[in-house]
């Protein structure tokens, strides 16, 4: 009685949402339903798909036709044959790594330390994270040339604590890493900060604080160790920033790899292309590593 | 002396007082338990004694040593939390090594206390597996090892079962206990749980909004509760409204009908307001031979809980449990019957109103 009124309600109404209403006829409608439901999960899943990899399918497929008619690697060859390519490519991969060593360096204690003593200076931190976002990176880069275009001296006096950054090789590397360390700060910040939510990092703190160790013990044998997954995405995400940037390395005249990049573009068709596949396909492995590398600390991390 | 020393320690977080005055002193090898409910300050108290906060006024003397100001990784103790706190990242004999290899112990000597730890949980099978690979009371078994291995002047334990169901809570407490007798170390364990406490402990501590109640025995806790809040927190009781009626006799007047108290009117004067509170299970239908506190009573509910039967009777104006212990041949009153009931004198709690 109660599920033929509820059926009728519903029929009144107009409303069709799969609700088991009936007996046999009401059970098919609640089946097709589910199906559509499916339908348009699986639609918009491939619709998503599609968006993704036909420019990369293009992009391959262009790379691969430098010689008419013919399916080659001849623009991969070519690209790779370049000195400057291997030149820029090794460049971009130090700075990449000094910038992830540097940040994990500074990112880590600061996450580390809001979580556990100063959890009221969270959201002063992730507005600050989410600045480059806002700040364009011609902006940082201006700022960082005007400051560092002059010797650094101690306020109020003459003495010059060192000469412009700018004007030598080491201390233009130094300005561009750091450059590069306000760019990546939003996604190494966050995946530390989502790391460490995963494990109670306070009671972990206290648990090894009351056996014997120091905070430097605390953060290198017990808290990286808990956040690896969280470190190489973050390690992937600014590696793949700083290899690819253009504007912060062509303002301060650095040989990266993605102004030579961008040259490339402006003179040649299938070698940038190739180069942008490639590219493509080492940030697969890269992540294809990390999985390699964390699933263990995943399944660790799930049962915590 | 007195091994462990707190004395006159307050908390403060900002305005509010935490920890008001707290003066205990343990002995070596004594298993003491802070009881009380949620925000009475026990578990602040413990971990002032760790080193994870710091008195706002008092000391904390180890072993003559005073720790009041020290880190936690300079002081020797050892702590057990609700939440385990294994390091996921590391097998069980990585976990229990943890300090050991801290301190920079020789690894053979690491490895010869990690076997001895294991072997004392009963968890050799379950060495080279990961935290999230053990059940909850193995993981808490884990923890109690870890803290053990670095032979710790004082092991704390904050709420170390509650995690856990009922069997293995029951079970896993037994063991605490007689691992903590076998090696002699001296423990404070918070819980708010009395059952626990009354079944662990050397000496309880009672505690109330950041105050101590009472210190005592489980015996002398549940028997002879001092303060009203002691009486009803630890175990069930009846409380009523009396009235002092001779204080050289010990006799109240509860809605007129009067009982006969073995202490607690000293002190006081005829016609002072007091609570009386006896216990469910002290309280028993009268026989022919009991004659003191014999009062008239009528059943008003019974209910059957197992173990124990809790009968529901009316004193005067005054609704009172009585337990008794389950008996299939017992015969039960039936439910508006006219009885009497008794309890000896030691049994009534003459408490301040």
């Amino acid at each position: 009685m109660a599920s033929e009124k509820i059926r009728k309600v519903v029929e009144m109404s107009g409303i069709s949402f799969g609700v088991r209403v009936g007996k046999q006829g009401n059970r098919k409608s609640w089946s097709l339903s589910r199906l559509g439901t499916r339908f348009w999960s699986w639609f918009w899943f491939i619709l998503g798909a599609l968006y993704f990899l036909l420019p990369l399918y293009a992009t391959a497929n262009f790379s691969l036709r430098m010689e008419r008619d013919v399916i080659g690697f001849k623009a991969y060859i070519r690209a790779f044959e370049d000195p400057e390519f291997l030149k820029t490519f090794l460049y971009s991969n130090v700075l990449a790594l000094l910038t992830i060593v540097a940040s994990i360096i500074l990112i880590v204690p600061t996450a580390y330390w809001i979580r556990l003593r100063l959890p009221e200076a969270r959201r002063i931190v992730e507005f600050i994270t989410l600045l480059p976002f806002v700040v364009p990176a011609i902006i940082l880069v201006f700022g960082l040339i005007r400051i560092y275009s002059s010797p650094i001296k101690i306020p109020f006096t003459d003495t010059t604590l060192f000469q412009p950054l700018t004007t030598f090789e080491v201390g233009t590397d130094i300005l561009i890493v750091a450059g590069y360390m306000v760019l990546g700060l939003p996604y190494m910040y966050r995946s530390v900060d989502t790391g460490m939510r995963t494990v109670d990092v306070r009671t972990l703190t206290e648990a090894a604080q009351s056996l014997g160790a120091s905070w430097f013990t605390i953060i290198v044998r017990v808290i990286l160790p808990n956040i690896r997954a969280a470190l190489l995405s973050g390690a992937l995400l600014t590696f793949a920033i700083v290899v690819g940037e253009v504007t912060l390395a062509s303002f301060l005249g650095v040989p990266a790899f993605g102004p030579y990049l961008f040259l490339l573009g402006q003179h040649r068709a299938y070698e940038p292309a190739a180069l942008s596949f490639a590219s493509f396909l080492l940030t697969w492995v890269a992540m294809g590593l990390i999985q390699l590398f964390t699933g263990g600390q995943g399944q660790a991390a799930g049962a915590h | 002396m007195s091994y462990l020393s707190i004395s006159n320690v307050t908390k403060q977080f900002g305005d509010a007082v935490v920890v008001d005055n707290f003066n205990l002193d343990i002995e070596k090898g004594e298993f003491v338990s802070f009881l009380g409910p949620s925000g009475c300050g026990k578990t602040t108290t413990l971990r002032m004694v760790a080193g994870f906060e710091i008195p706002t006024s008092g000391r904390i003397l180890l072993d003559g040593a005073d720790i009041t100001d020290k880190a936690p990784n300079q002081r020797n103790v050892g702590m057990i939390f609700q939440s385990y706190a294994l390091f996921p990242n590391m097998t069980v004999a990585q976990n229990i090594g943890f300090g050991l290899r801290v301190r920079k112990e020789p690894e053979a000597m690491i490895k010869q206390r990690v076997d001895e730890m294991v072997g004392l949980i009963n968890l050799e099978k379950h060495a080279n597996k990961y935290p999230y690979q053990l059940s909850g009371g193995q993981q808490q078994r884990v923890s109690l090892a870890r803290a053990l291995a670095n032979r710790p002047q004082v092991l704390l334990l904050d709420e170390p079962l509650s995690a856990l169901d009922a069997k293995i809570r029951v079970s896993l407490r037994a063991e605490i206990r007689a691992i903590q007798k076998s090696l002699g170390i001296t423990a404070i364990f918070v819980t708010h749980d009395q059952e626990e406490a009354l079944s662990i402990s050397d000496r309880i501590v009672v505690m109330n909004v950041g105050e101590m109640e009472q210190v005592g025995t489980p015996f002398e806790i549940y028997n002879f509760p001092k303060t009203r809040f002691v009486a009803n927190f630890v175990g069930s009781l009846n409380t009523a409204d009396a009235e002092v009626v001779d204080p050289a006799k010990g006799l109240v007047s509860m809605d007129g009908v009067q009982l006969e108290a073995a202490e607690g009117t000293d002190g006081r004067k005829k016609g002072d307001k007091v609570k009386i509170a006896i216990r469910p299970e002290r309280l028993s239908f009268a026989s022919e031979q009991k004659k003191a506190n014999v009062v008239d009573c009528i059943i008003e509910n019974i209910t059957f809980l197992g173990a124990v039967v809790r009968i529901q009777v009316k004193i005067g104006n005054t609704k009172f449990n009585m337990d008794t212990f389950n008996n299939p041949f017992l015969e039960l009153p039936k439910i508006g019957a006219k009885e009497q009931v008794t309890c000896s004198k030691e049994a009534v709690l003459v408490l301040d109103d």
